[in-house]
């Protein structure tokens, strides 16, 4: 620590003036009652061979930093194509761009970062600082007069007295403060199953409703070979895009016998029958299926449900078992199609509150 | 003091940058260009002694307390990549025909979100680097904000007078899940909007309340058509804006109370010791913000992140194998693949069983992570505010309680992708489940009892070795046949050759080259630093240097 | 031309002809024209002769590739017998029966099926095992024919599609390829073609080695827990538009740098906290103070 002038209250503007720069931050930091307890320069003669070779480093450093800048500039400005190309349909040379440029940014970024820290650690001097905490509480006397200018200010108010006034303005100011989230919620809020298609008990099946590919095409039951599995929607507007609806429609092999619950032994049709593919755990389609022995697993949480129990979770955390679509065959043009005989007979997709 | 120091090499010359004039009077008329700025600031807003307080901060400069640097500074990062992003995103759920670049997807019906999202990928020059860059960010900015939660619990740093920081950090955590699960659910592709549609579960899955908080949140059944214009307000303007302000509550709070630092020689409850913000600290925090965002970069650039052409637009009858969330959500799939299948039925009412590992579980994580402080000050009886750390080992029930959280965190972040596990190592998908609900109620407490006796251990070693003083490795062999090791005291001992040294909180010196017996072992983190040996020589060839002047000036003056 | 307008100066031809008589003279043209009828019967000669050893050769010396004929002969059938009775018969019986508790009936599995599964390595398989493992196939392309054609020849069943067949859709119909690998694939052999576990220890495996064909038989076949897409569920164009689909995704660059292989957040999670969270620890060890 050099020259000591004492706090800087005591310092006149001239003796101020007088003192160095860093005799000036010594004894402001001291006013600050921050205390430097050591303090030395790393290179304490100026323009030794070491101080340079550290210099050229930092200047390398930045240097690199520069040219990789550059480099990103003119690579991102054209240097190397970024459009995609299918493979064997010209110059895959793409892959490289965002490799590159990630690369050359990171690495001008870095050389400056590391640049600034070697001259923070290698240049700066060396110094050791105690600052006083201050902390806690104020001093008294502060807290007394600060209480005081609450306390006085509540008595000018009268609050306490005036009751009328304090019981209108918390009304309207209650009743204010709710209006926002009135207005936000009470614009968003949607009576649950209220409107066309909006039912969480119903899809778009019902009697009669063509069973269709995702392209529009009916279901037939020549199309599935036993251990076969297709996605099928109702064939009807937005049908395909409804997202209760999506069924799973499966062939079962021969010897497979479903399990039927009660009262829907006679939901398939032939060796065929329909679950629904959302998953009654959380949603995800459950259309991991397992022809040999019967299982549909669902890739979210792994619930597993057996078909040949009629598709009652035997693993992981779904409780209910999938829902069974009513089918039955029309007759069109000579061929056979799958039709659903009336919609699914519960909600389909995760349970909910109102879900008997 | 005289005007003529010619001896005090320090002293700025006079000359084209320093003044010629004495006194105040310099700084009234200032010369240089930063002088005249000065000047203008100063007149208007009188700044010179609240700045000079500020710079003159200390802040202590350990490397554990940069970790939530990490994360402010990612932050700064998503901010603005996020910013670049938004100029091109279409938050809209209309439905269009694919038409660019990305050829297997030619055709394909999408959201606008997911072909605007594939027209920064693959049209937009930069644009996918800039995108990989804001998802890479992001988890790390999750990342730090873990490991420097972490920190804080482990040293004690949420003690009073903390705790209302510790609670905004877990607001920020909590916050950056919400932020994180809005982001990649935008691009409204095959892996996120399968996530959407858990969210939508879960909503449904309240008791009481849950259609109608999914048919808010969603404006009807899922998916409707509003889901991601919503989340994008969320996104880009709602959360970022309550982060930004709890990160200033955070920040300030920090300058207020200062930083907590490591007990050391010379550190006291009532001081702060370090280095000051001007110009070292500053450059230190300011360099390693240009490391972090190297590395964002360079992850960016490098590694490919959430390729979303790869997993299709968002099909609510399609679905991939190995779908997770992003790592940070990790627990909750991993809490709701190990939930069994407990469903709770009541006169035709039903709580479905995802109630309970995605909302009522991080609901009490989060509650008692926010009640620690208050909990560990009541049972401890400790109503005195600390400013000094403590280290892990010396407070063994703590740091076994935050090593059981961590355990129990880590099961079910595992078990997140316990598919991905079962298909990597050939392991059966049904033992994986089963692993993991056994681990999760086995291994916590196991973790707890295996590092309470590890800190009872290292607290025990640390006695024995104040007591004992250091083994030096050096055998020698008695007279009498026996065989000891020399042990190097650290301090006086008695007459029983017992160390009289009590135990500090500070770590004590185990191995010979931690002490200054050997001169303080080698500095430097990739090389050696210069030895004080030849910063010692070269300040004693100033002083000769000076003393020699001085001899010349004596005898001019004499002559 | 004059053979005088061949001769230069000198009397000479001045470059060397292709055609000279046994005194090594040039040949002048109108005497290569006398010989004429019986050069060209020579060298017609020649010609069948060079075209029958090279044909020949060809005929014997190269690979069969089945090219030429889908309905197999029955030199193929009984050349399939031979092999299925070398490596077949032990689980699957005399009579493609099957044998309780080592392999099921071939009966109506179709040279599809065999071809998918002795193509793969999976038959001949060791034992019976949760799910067959890929592994480096036993017979080469002629003998998996003659197999397929020999278990054809004995149940019928899906038959595997002609060599020369192209089974990739052009890039006009990848986008739809696409969505019908994402509807019906995806839930099991992932997105990007990794591959998921099944119940139990199975695994729908990944199609990172698959080739075309084998594409195409499994999903006729629909092998081992896999659903059958028979052809008029997906039909073969669809089918062509899968593969189309699958195989320029595996053939695709990563535009975003190291695919990570394309498993998802996982591998991102893992990839952040050890490359980024270790880079960013060593600086934070580099810039701070340890005490």
């Amino acid at each position: 620590m050099t020259h000591g002038q004492g706090s800087g209250e005591s310092l006149t503007a001239e003796e101020a003036a007088e003192l160095s720069p860093e005799e000036a931050m010594i004894v402001g930091a001291e006013a600050d009652g921050i205390y430097i307890v050591h303090r030395r320069e790393r290179f304490p003669i100026a323009g030794t061979k070491a101080e340079r070779r550290a210099e050229r480093t930092i200047a390398t450093v930045f240097l690199i930093g520069f040219l990789a800048a550059v480099a990103f500039i003119v690579v991102f400005c054209g240097a190397v194509p970024f459009e995609w190309r299918l493979p064997g349909a010209g110059n895959q040379n793409y892959r490289y761009f965002t490799p590159l440029i990630g690369s050359l940014l990171g690495l001008s970024l870095a050389c400056i970062g590391i640049g600034v820290v070697l001259w923070a650690k290698w240049l700066l001097p060396e110094e050791e600082a105690v600052q006083d905490r201050h902390d806690g509480a104020s001093d008294m006397t502060e807290q007394i007069l600060g209480a005081g200018t609450l306390v006085s200010g509540f008595s000018d108010l009268g609050v306490a007295r005036r009751s009328m006034l304090k019981t209108t303005l918390a009304l309207a100011g209650g009743a204010l403060g709710v209006v926002p989230l009135v207005a936000l919620v009470g614009a968003m809020i949607k009576k649950p199953n209220r409107g066309p298609g909006q039912s969480l008990f119903h899809t778009p099946f019902g009697p009669g409703v063509p069973l269709v590919y995702a392209d529009g095409r009916r279901v037939s039951p020549n199309d599935l070979q036993p251990g076969g599995i297709a996605t099928v929607f109702p064939g009807v507007e937005g049908g395909t895009k409804d997202a209760d609806s999506p069924t799973l429609l499966i062939r079962l092999r021969p010897g497979q016998a479903v399990k039927a619950r009660k009262g829907q032994a006679d939901f398939g049709w032939g060796d065929y029958v329909a679950f629904s593919k959302i998953c009654t755990h959380a949603g995800c389609p459950a259309s991991l299926f397992e022809q040999k022995t019967g299982r549909l697993l669902c890739p979210c949480h792994q619930s597993q449900f057996d078909v040949l129990q009629d598709a009652k979770p035997v693993f992981g955390p779904a409780t209910r078992s999938l829902p069974k679509l009513p089918l039955t065959v029309e007759l069109v043009d000579g061929q056979q199609y799958f039709t659903a005989r009336g919609d699914y007979p519960e909600a389909t997709g995760p349970s909910f509150w109102e879900r008997p | 003091m005289t005007t003529i120091d010619s001896a005090d090499s320090r002293r700025p010359a006079d000359g084209p940058t320093g003044p010629t004039v004495r006194g105040p009077k310099r700084f009234d008329k200032p010369r240089t260009p930063q002088g005249k700025a000065a000047r203008w600031a100063e007149d208007r807003l009188g700044i010179a002694g609240g700045l000079r307080k500020q710079l003159n901060k200390v802040f202590p400069d350990h490397w554990s307390f940069m970790m939530g640097e990490i994360a402010l500074y990612s932050f700064i990062i998503l901010i603005l990549s996020g910013t670049f992003l938004t100029f091109f995103f279409d938050a809209s759920m209309a439905e269009v025909r694919y038409d660019g670049s990305y050829v297997p997807l030619d055709g394909v019906e999408m959201s606008r979100a997911y072909a605007s999202t594939l027209n920064i990928s693959f049209d937009v020059r930069g644009g996918l680097v800039m995108r990989q860059i804001h998802h890479w960010a992001a988890l790390l900015f999750m990342a730090a904000m873990l490991i420097h939660m972490f920190r804080v619990f482990f040293t004690g740093a949420f003690r009073k007078p903390r705790e209302l920081n510790w609670l905004i950090g877990l607001g920020l955590i909590t916050l950056g899940l919400v932020e994180g699960f809005a982001g990649y659910s935008l691009p409204d592709d095959l892996l996120s909007g399968t996530g959407l549609r858990i969210a939508a579960a879960i909503m449904q899955s309240i008791p009481v309340i849950g259609s109608w908080a999914e048919f808010l949140v969603f404006g009807g059944k899922f998916p409707g058509t509003e889901i991601i214009g919503r989340l994008y307000i969320v996104h880009v303007l709602l959360v970022p804006g309550i982060l930004a302000g709890l990160i200033g509550a955070h920040m300030a709070l920090l300058i207020k109370q200062k930083h907590t630092e490591f007990p050391g020689p010379g550190k006291t409850e009532h001081t702060v010791s370090g280095e000051r913000m001007y110009p070292t600290y500053g450059m230190k925090a300011g360099g390693f913000f240009f490391i972090v965002f190297a590395v964002c970069a360079a992850l960016g650039g490098l590694a490919q992140i959430n390729p979303v052409w790869l997993f299709g637009p968002y099909n609510p009858a399609q679905v991939s194998s190995g779908s997770q969330p992003d790592w940070y959500i990790g627990f909750l799939d991993g809490s709701t693949r190990l939930f069994p299948s407990w469903e709770i039925r009541l006169f035709d009412h039903t709580i479905p069983p995802l109630f309970w590992p995605t909302l009522v579980l991080p609901g009490i994580l989060f509650t008692l992570a926010g009640a620690y402080p208050f909990l560990e000050a009541k049972f401890t009886r400790d109503r005195s505010a600390h400013n000094l750390l403590q280290r892990p080992r010396d407070v063994p029930v703590r740091t076994g309680l935050g090593v059981m959280a961590i355990t129990f965190y880590s099961v079910l972040l595992l078990s997140g992708g316990n598919d991905l596990i079962a298909k990597a190592f050939d392991l059966s998908l049904n033992a994986m489940t089963w692993a993991g609900r056994i681990s999760l109620l086995v291994l916590p407490p196991l973790a707890y009892a295996v590092t309470y006796k590890i800190c009872l251990g290292l607290q025990r070693h640390d006695r024995e070795v104040l007591e004992h003083g250091i083994e030096t490795g050096i055998i020698k062999l008695l007279p009498n046949g026996e065989f000891i090791e020399i042990h190097q005291p650290l301090g006086p001992v008695d007459d029983h050759g017992h160390g009289q040294l009590g135990y500090a909180g500070v770590p004590v010196p185990k191995k010979m080259n931690q002490l200054g017996a050997r001169g303080g072992g080698i500095r430097g983190f990739f090389y050696p630093v210069r030895e004080k040996a030849d910063i010692q020589a070269e300040l004693d060839a100033l002083a000769a240097q000076e003393a020699l002047q001085e001899r010349h000036r004596e005898r001019e003056l004499t002559d | 031309m004059t053979d005088e307008e061949y001769l230069d100066a000198d009397g000479d031809l001045g470059f060397t002809p292709a055609v000279v008589d046994d005194d090594r003279r040039p040949v002048p043209a109108r005497s290569r024209r006398r010989g004429g009828l019986r050069r060209r019967i020579t060298s017609m000669a020649v010609l069948v002769g060079a075209l029958t050893v090279v044909g020949g050769g060809y005929a014997m010396l190269a690979p069969s590739s089945g090219a030429d004929d889908t309905a197999a002969t029955s030199q193929d059938v009984e050349a399939g017998r031979q092999l299925y009775n070398n490596s077949c018969i032990t689980c699957h019986g005399a009579n493609l029966e099957g044998v309780t508790g080592r392999g099921p009936t071939l009966v109506g599995t179709g040279s599809a099926d065999v071809y998918f599964q002795v193509s793969t390595g999976r038959m001949p398989a060791p034992a019976q095992g949760a799910w067959e493992v890929r592994k480096i196939p036993k017979f080469n392309e002629q003998e998996i024919l003659q197999l397929g054609a020999f278990v054809q020849s004995r149940g019928g069943g899906p038959e595997v599609p002609p060599a020369g067949a192209n089974l990739r859709a052009s890039a006009e119909d990848l986008g739809n390829g696409g969505e019908l690998y994402r509807l019906n694939c995806a839930s099991c052999h992932g997105a990007t073609g990794h591959g998921a576990p099944l119940s139990a220890g199975k695994i729908a495996p990944d199609l990172y080695r698959a080739t075309d064909r084998q594409m195409y038989t499994a999903m006729q076949v629909g092998p081992e827990n896999m659903p059958v897409f028979s052809n008029n569920q997906i039909t073969p164009e669809q089918k062509r538009a899968i593969i189309g689909y699958v195989q320029a995704m595996k053939e695709s660059k990563d535009p975003g740098g190291a695919g990570l292989g394309r498993i998802g957040p996982v591998a991102e999670g893992l990839v952040i906290w050890t490359a980024g969270l270790g880079v960013l620890m060593v600086s934070i060890l580099w810039i701070g103070a340890r005490l």
